[in-house]
């Protein structure tokens, strides 16, 4: 990465409104991410976090408002940002092993009449190796644990040598000790000047996990380091109604603190 | 005429054959429409198939055992549990395979009971000497020759298959529905789910002589899917069901006779032209009624650009007029009107079309979206002069009222749009009666205060007290208001915003 383009920011999402009907899904959205950065994105149920993901990624049309990646508009900006999706669309019995999965990564860059080469063959290697998944690049994708299947797709977004990486609740349904390990993933792809956008669900561990937070209910209603995001008012707006759940959290880290 | 009719339904009834069939085959039917139900339900109609196929090697195990043993010739008993035996080992073999290996469900049945079927193929051509099993009839089945034997196996593995599905209706209903949540209660799923494979085995072995093994995997499945697109609860879809198998065999029967063709085939050709009638006739779920309601419903945004056109001169617009802004064509617009004004949006008077009270109330709404979304272009300066009209034009379709008021707060109540055209008030904040923030209210309007915060009622702004709003400064967030002792005060946006006013009226 050059010393130029770490000035951009990763991110710029501007005025950004989404509707699929009379009710916007995003409204008014702004927000600007600097590069480098580990940032979690936080809302409730149907508050429009994957209308933003998607946003980003380019898949829908906003009614109004731009989407620059690097300082580019988005539909020049193809390759700059790598996708995570979601565990579970995967035939896990499929026959592929882990290091087929993570080259998939470098199709795009590979002609049809041509074979990996050795650049695409290191890229995946380090890849592997950035997610400690090297020991296992022979083995079939079914036979791994739920949090190593979750790290091979992250070998695959990171062999795809975009600077961003965007990933769709990555910590969805995965014990605590997984939950760790996919973590030191992130921060070590962070370490090599990544941006990594996060959609993620759990309060309790927001504030301990990302660099930024961003919240989002229909409108942006914060973004910020976890201290300015997570406070009792901000949260109490945005999750009406299960403020009491809220209120009790604080409490116990309090205790813990 | 009455003759014609008598040699066309009367005539075959008189035929022992024909009854039989009738009696026979609405058996079979009966049960395999209702097992069938389940079946579709689960996705196992491919295992229905299969069943069907495997059955013969059973069937010649069953005549070779018999046959060797005893002497027995063609031994019917034993056919039948040859059969069952068959039917099962397939069942419990493409089960273990699925489980045992990562072969998928679907590729698993394929290969087992080609498997069973071939060995059922090879077994009979090799012993053709003493097995007389005509494979052409096992394939194509027989309805018109049924005998008593044929009839007696179809009605006691009929008895036998009604009975457990009635008996365990919740039991199969629950599995077929949430098999894990029937485990986690204590089902017996694994056993339940051999039950529902063996009465699926059954129905099949008492059909297979009357339909053949190709078609009688279409007596389980169709009159069931027939059942499925007309109702939706189960038992009702069984019951459906098995009137639709019961139609099937009778109109297939009549069918057979009077075109002296096949009796199988014409069963289960009736059958798929009935599950094509009510394909396409069904009342929810049919064609016809999906193309109705498709046709039915008017878009939402030619129904908000007729309101907001109509609203536009002061005594409504012709057709004509109304066509020449909305660039339609003429029956379309013709059509939305109608419905419009049955919904009470607009009506029609001496070709003129007018709002009504709530059709205007409509357009009002309509209007400020798009005129507050004009003020938000501008404001964010998203868009060209020239594009804000356009693009409001789309976006006042979206006009969900919480977010319209967010952008109306967002650019501090603004009076007038980038044109310089008036934004309307809310309708729902600022009639008379209701209850909104001082921020929403323009010269004119009078009221009593509800609620203020501390600071506001230091300066007098206290509860229960009267005010006026004054006239505001073009867009500037700014509010001037009246006290009933004469005195006026100008609030800033956030102290308007606190203020509760109980609006009491308004003159313009």
């Amino acid at each position: 990465m050059t010393t130029n383009t770490t000035r951009v920011p990763a991110i710029e999402v501007e005025n950004l409104t989404v509707s699929f009907g009379p009710r916007p899904a995003l409204l008014n959205v702004s927000v600007t991410i600097e590069q480098g950065l580990l940032v979690g994105i936080i809302g409730p149920n149907g508050a429009g976090k994957s209308t933003l993901v998607k946003s980003i990624l380019g898949f829908v049309k906003p009614d109004l408002g731009v989407v620059r990646l690097l300082g580019k508009p988005i539909e020049d900006a193809k390759g700059r940002l790598a996708y995570v999706p979601q565990r579970g669309s995967v035939d896990w019995d499929y026959p592929i092993t882990v290091y087929e999965v993570a080259m998939m990564g470098r199709y795009p860059n590979i002609p049809w009449w041509r074979d990996p080469g050795r650049e695409d063959r290191e890229i995946v290697e380090k890849a592997l190796e950035m997610v400690r998944m090297s020991d296992f690049k022979d083995r079939q994708i079914g036979r791994l644990s739920g949090g190593q299947q979750q790290r091979v797709f992250m070998a695959r977004a990171l062999a795809q040598g975009s600077d961003i990486l965007l990933l769709d609740e990555p910590f969805a349904g995965v014990d605590a000790a997984t939950e760790r390990a996919i973590l030191d993933v992130l921060e070590r792809a962070k370490q090599t000047g990544r941006t990594l956008v996060v959609v993620h669900h759990d309060l309790a561990t927001a504030a301990e996990y990302f660099d930024r937070l961003m919240l989002i209910k229909q409108r942006l209603y914060a973004y910020g380091t976890p201290q300015q995001v997570l406070n009792q008012e901000l949260l109490s707006e945005v999750y009406e109604g299960k403020l009491k759940v809220f209120s009790g959290m604080e409490k116990s880290e309090e205790c813990r603190a | 005429m009455l003759d014609l009719f008598f040699a066309a339904f009367l005539a075959p009834l008189r035929e022992t054959f024909f009854q039989k069939a009738l009696i026979g085959g609405s058996i079979a039917a009966i049960v395999c429409s209702v097992v069938g139900c389940l079946v579709i339900l689960r996705r196992m109609a491919f295992l229905g198939d299969a069943l069907s196929h495997a059955m013969i090697a059973g069937v010649a195990g069953g005549y070779l055992f018999m046959k060797i043993l005893f002497g027995a010739e063609a031994h019917a008993p034993a056919m039948l549990i040859g059969s069952l035996i068959a039917a099962i080992v397939t069942v419990a073999s493409i089960g273990f395979v699925s489980r045992v290996s990562r072969i998928k469900d679907d590729t698993a049945i394929g290969i087992m009971y080609t498997g069973v079927f071939a060995g059922g193929v090879v077994l009979v051509s090799v012993f053709r000497g003493y097995i007389h099993i005509d494979l052409m009839h096992f394939i194509m089945g027989d309805v018109l020759g049924v005998a008593d034997s044929d009839l007696w196996v179809a009605a006691i593995s009929a008895g036998i298959v009604l009975s457990i599905l009635i008996l365990f209706f919740r039991h199969f209903q629950l599995t077929s529905f949430d098999p894990v949540m029937a485990a986690s209660i204590g089902l017996p799923v694994t056993l339940i789910d051999y039950t529902l494979t063996t009465c699926v085995s059954l129905v099949v072995v008492s059909a297979v002589s009357m339909v053949g093994v190709i078609l009688v995997v279409g007596l389980l499945i169709t009159p069931a899917a027939s059942a499925y697109l007309l109702s939706d609860r189960l038992d009702r879809m069984m019951i459906l069901a098995a009137i639709f198998g019961v139609t099937s065999v009778t109109g297939g029967l009549y069918l057979s006779m009077w075109l002296d063709s096949s009796g199988g085939g014409a069963i289960m050709l009736f059958c798929s032209l009935q599950f094509i009638i009510v394909l396409i006739f069904a009342p929810n779920y049919g064609l016809l009624s999906r193309w109705l309601r498709l046709r039915q419903a008017l878009p939402q945004q030619l129904v908000e650009d007729i309101l907001v056109e109509t609203s536009r001169p002061e005594n409504g617009l012709t057709v004509d007029q109304l066509q020449q802004k909305i660039l339609k064509g003429k029956s379309v617009l013709k059509k939305a009107i109608k419905r419009m004004a049955r919904d009470g949006l607009l009506e029609i008077k001496d070709r003129t079309v007018l709002l009504t009270a709530s059709g205007a109330q409509e357009a009002h709404r309509i209007l400020r979206a798009h005129r507050l979304w004009e003020a938000y272009m501008s404001h964010v300066g998203l868009a060209s002069n020239s594009e804000i009209h356009s693009t409001a034009h789309k976006l006042e379709h979206v006009h969900d009222e919480e977010s319209v008021d967010y952008l109306d707060d967002l650019l501090g109540h603004p009076i007038y749009d980038p044109h310089g055209a008036i934004i309307p008030q809310s309708d729902s904040h600022c009639s008379v009666g209701g209850v909104c923030s001082l921020s929403y209210l323009r010269d004119g309007a009078n009221g009593e205060i509800l609620e203020a915060p501390e600071n506001l009622r230091q300066m007098g702004l206290r509860p229960g007290v009267g005010i006026r709003v004054g006239r505001r400064k073009e867009n500037v967030a700014e509010w001037p208001v009246f006290l009933n002792n004469g005195s006026e005060l100008v609030l800033d946006h956030k102290s308007a915003d606190g203020l509760l006013i109980k609006i009491t009226s308004v003159s313009s």
